[in-house]
Formats: structure tokens, sequence, C-alpha cells
């Protein structure tokens, strides 16, 4: 009985949405976030290459979250090793862990370092421009 | 566009190593507070006074720095209570706060660590902080830890801020009495960083310990500040904003705590200086004075 007047509800709602237009709503429609940063050193000649950068902000995450934060799907889209800025894809849901993990590591290899996080964005196309370098003259 | 995080101005290294904890907050009003962990005399010790490196590397986006000086107090001895050290001694230009004109400014800050009323210590307990020797200071903070004294800080001491100890289990536990206390007088709770940088156990006790905090104050009154050492110890404003998700903070209350409750604190220190915060008084020159009865 129930099942049967829920299903005229639906069926119910349907025919009123088809007359009219279609309302689709997209929540958090973009499935992963970038993220611009760059590790600064204490010892700034230190050379830190892609894999180690990857295995680092593994065992960033794994130091804070364990082994379910490690887990998460992050990628290293760009790197560039002389100003060791990196450009970092993690899905949305992982926003909050990867960015606390990354903020709260102090070392690396035995010197103190810190991560800069320059630029956030659900969309790849933003981090190409920052409003706070801008130049009015 | 996506939220660009702000930069915060390092100061440039310089030739004499004299250390210093200093934080700098961006063009967010934020007061950060670095801890300079040394004796009371302030000229026995190493400090290192970070300046923006050329080109400016990371302006890290803040806007208001606080030097700590910390205070520990036993009652077996009388102390002196450290004065702290001009300004214009340890920087020389100050940068310019990011997307404005004007420097950045340092401001001074005393943290007192109390376990127990003092027969030493005239302030914070009889309320009298225009001792002339925390006159000298900007903000003045109370670290309590026994229970006991952290109600009567949180009820009765002119204090701006109560620091939360983040490197030990906390002593007590966090009655909403007191705390409701302290918001309604508009003191702030303060839980600081950097510590959570160095090892895993003063992670694990930082993030307790804050939790433990927010629960009880619900979200309200909080600053998140860095007790920072040196330079590489200090994080943007935004990276702090996402640690309050950390501390069970909600997105604004986190905000918040970088943002606005910290430029509430600065004005009430600057009240503490004031007669109910709508009178103050100032030296004016004497001369004036004397031509006029002169006459």
């Amino acid at each position: 009985m129930r099942v049967s007047s829920l299903q005229k509800m639906r069926a119910g709602a349907e025919e009123a949405e088809s007359s009219g237009y279609q309302r689709v709503v997209l929540k958090n429609a973009s499935p992963h976030h970038y993220l611009r940063v760059r590790l600064v050193l204490e010892d700034e000649s230190t050379r830190v290459s892609a894999v180690d950068l990857k295995t680092f902000i593994t065992s960033c995450l794994r130091s804070l979250f364990g082994e379910v934060g490690a887990a998460l799907n992050v990628d290293v889209l760009k790197y560039d090793e002389e100003t060791l800025t990196a450009l970092l894809r993690v899905p949305s849901r992982g926003l909050v862990k990867l960015w606390s993990s990354l903020t709260l590591q102090g070392f690396y290899q035995n010197q103190a370092c810190a991560f800069r996080v320059l630029q956030v964005s659900p969309f790849l196309l933003a981090l190409t421009g920052n409003s706070r370098d801008l130049q009015l003259d | 566009g996506g939220s660009n995080a702000p930069h915060a101005c390092l100061p440039n290294r310089q030739e004499r190593q004299r250390r210093f904890p200093l934080l700098t907050v961006s063009s967010f009003p934020c007061v950060v507070a670095t801890s300079l962990q040394q004796d009371v005399s302030i000229h026995g010790s190493e400090c290192a006074v970070f300046y923006r490196q050329e080109p400016p590397a990371e302006p890290l986006g803040f806007s208001t720095v606080a030097i700590n000086y910390v205070y520990e107090l036993t009652t077996k001895k009388r102390q002196e209570v450290p004065s702290p050290v001009p300004i214009s001694e340890l920087i020389g230009q100050l940068p310019v706060v990011q997307g404005r004109s004007r420097p950045i400014k340092v401001l001074n800050r005393l943290t007192v660590v109390m376990s127990e009323a003092s027969p030493f210590v005239s302030f914070p307990l009889e309320n009298r902080p225009n001792d002339a020797e925390y006159r000298a200071f900007d903000l003045l903070a109370i670290q309590p830890t026994t229970e006991k004294l952290f109600h009567t800080s949180c009820m009765l001491c002119e204090v701006d801020i109560i620091c939360i100890s983040v490197t030990e289990k906390l002593p007590f536990f966090f009655k909403r009495a007191p705390i409701n206390g302290a918001i309604d007088r508009g003191v702030v709770f303060e839980v600081s960083y950097a510590s959570a940088l160095r090892d895993s156990t003063m992670r694990r006790y930082t993030i307790a310990n804050a939790v433990c905090l927010m629960e009880s104050c619900k979200g309200k009154n909080v600053i998140v500040s860095s007790a920072a050492e040196k330079a590489l110890d200090l994080r943007g404003p935004y990276d702090i904003i996402n640690l309050g998700a950390l501390f069970g903070l909600s997105d604004a209350d986190s905000k918040e705590a970088v943002s606005s409750t910290c430029r509430a604190v600065l004005l009430h220190a600057e009240t503490r200086k004031t007669a109910s915060g709508i009178v103050s008084t100032r030296k004016s020159q004497q001369e004036g004075l004397q031509d006029c009865v002169g006459s």
C-alpha cells in the first residue's frame, strides 16, 4: 500500500515536471581539487625529484591520517625542480585531509621544511592567473 | 576563479643572529603570537630576526604580528618581568601588508604561565594591568595550569587571551560556566600550532586539547596562532583556516578564528589602557603649559 502510493507520488511529480522545464542541480560538480604548492626547505640547495615529492606527500598523509589517508589518490600533475613548485590534484572529498597534512608537516629528511600552498581551486583553469600578483599601474 | 591563498611577508635574513619568533599576519588582521622560549632576561638569549628575502619570496599575508615574551611564574622567588625590546631595534624596515600600502604592525605580547596565585605578582589577580611593567606590552595573555586558576582567569583577570596548553595532556577539564563567563567578557582562548609541526605526540596533544576546547566553547572566541620560533614554522592564513576543520570548527568559525576574533583581541587590548573604553590619556607637551602659566 505504502509503496504504491509512493510510486504514484513519483509518477505524479514526473508528469508535472515533464510539462514544463527541467531543473538540474549540480552539487559540487567538480570531482577534483587542484593545488599549487611549493616546498620551502631550510637548506635551499637540496634537490627533490618528482618521485621523492610524491613519496613525501604520501608519507605526510600517512603520518597524520594513517593508511586510509595514504590511500588518497593524489597526483602530481606538474613539478618544477628549480623552484620546488608542484601542481597537485586530489579528489574533492580528500582536500581537507591533504591540505591539513601538508600544513602540519615540519620536517623533510631531518631538515625543517614548510609547504606553502599558493593556490587552491576546483578548476584547473583558475590556477593560471593569480589576482594577488596583479600590478594595477 | 579559485581561492588564492594569500602570502605572508617574511622579513629578510639579517647578518647578526638574533633569534626571534616573528609571526607575520596577512591582510587578515590576525594576531599571531610567537613564543620566545627564554630566560626572563632577554639580553641573554640568542635571537634571529628574519627579514623579507630579496626578491620577496612569499608574503604570507598577515597584517599584524605579535612578539611573545613568556614569563614563567614560580612562587619561590621574585622574578623580573621581561621588558620588551623596542620594535625598531629588531626589524629595520617593516614589510608592507599585501594589497595595501601600510606596513605591518608589530606588537609586544606577554604570556604569563601560572599555576597558582603568587604573592609576587600583583597582576593579573588584582586587576592592575596598568602597572609600569605591563604597560609596555600591547597584549596580555595568561596560561593557567590548574583548574582554579583557569576559573579565576576566565572570570576575573584583566587579560586578553587565555592560552590552552598544547604540549601536554590537559591538566583539567573545561567547564561550561567559566568559559561562558570568559566569552561574555570578551576574553579569547588561544590554540597554538607550532608544536604540532615537530612531533607526532605533540600533534596528538594539540588536536586533542583543541577539540576539547571547541566542544566546550562551541567555536566562539577562539584564535589559532602560531608559536613560531623560526620563519619555517609559519603557515599562511588559509592553511590555518583549513586546520580549523581538524579542530572541530565550522568553516565560518575557522575563518573568524584567524581574522575577526583576532581583531577583537587587538581592540580589547587597546581598551585596557582607557577608562571603560571611552577615555584615554596621553602625555602632552609640557612647554606649552609653562608658557601659559608664565604669561
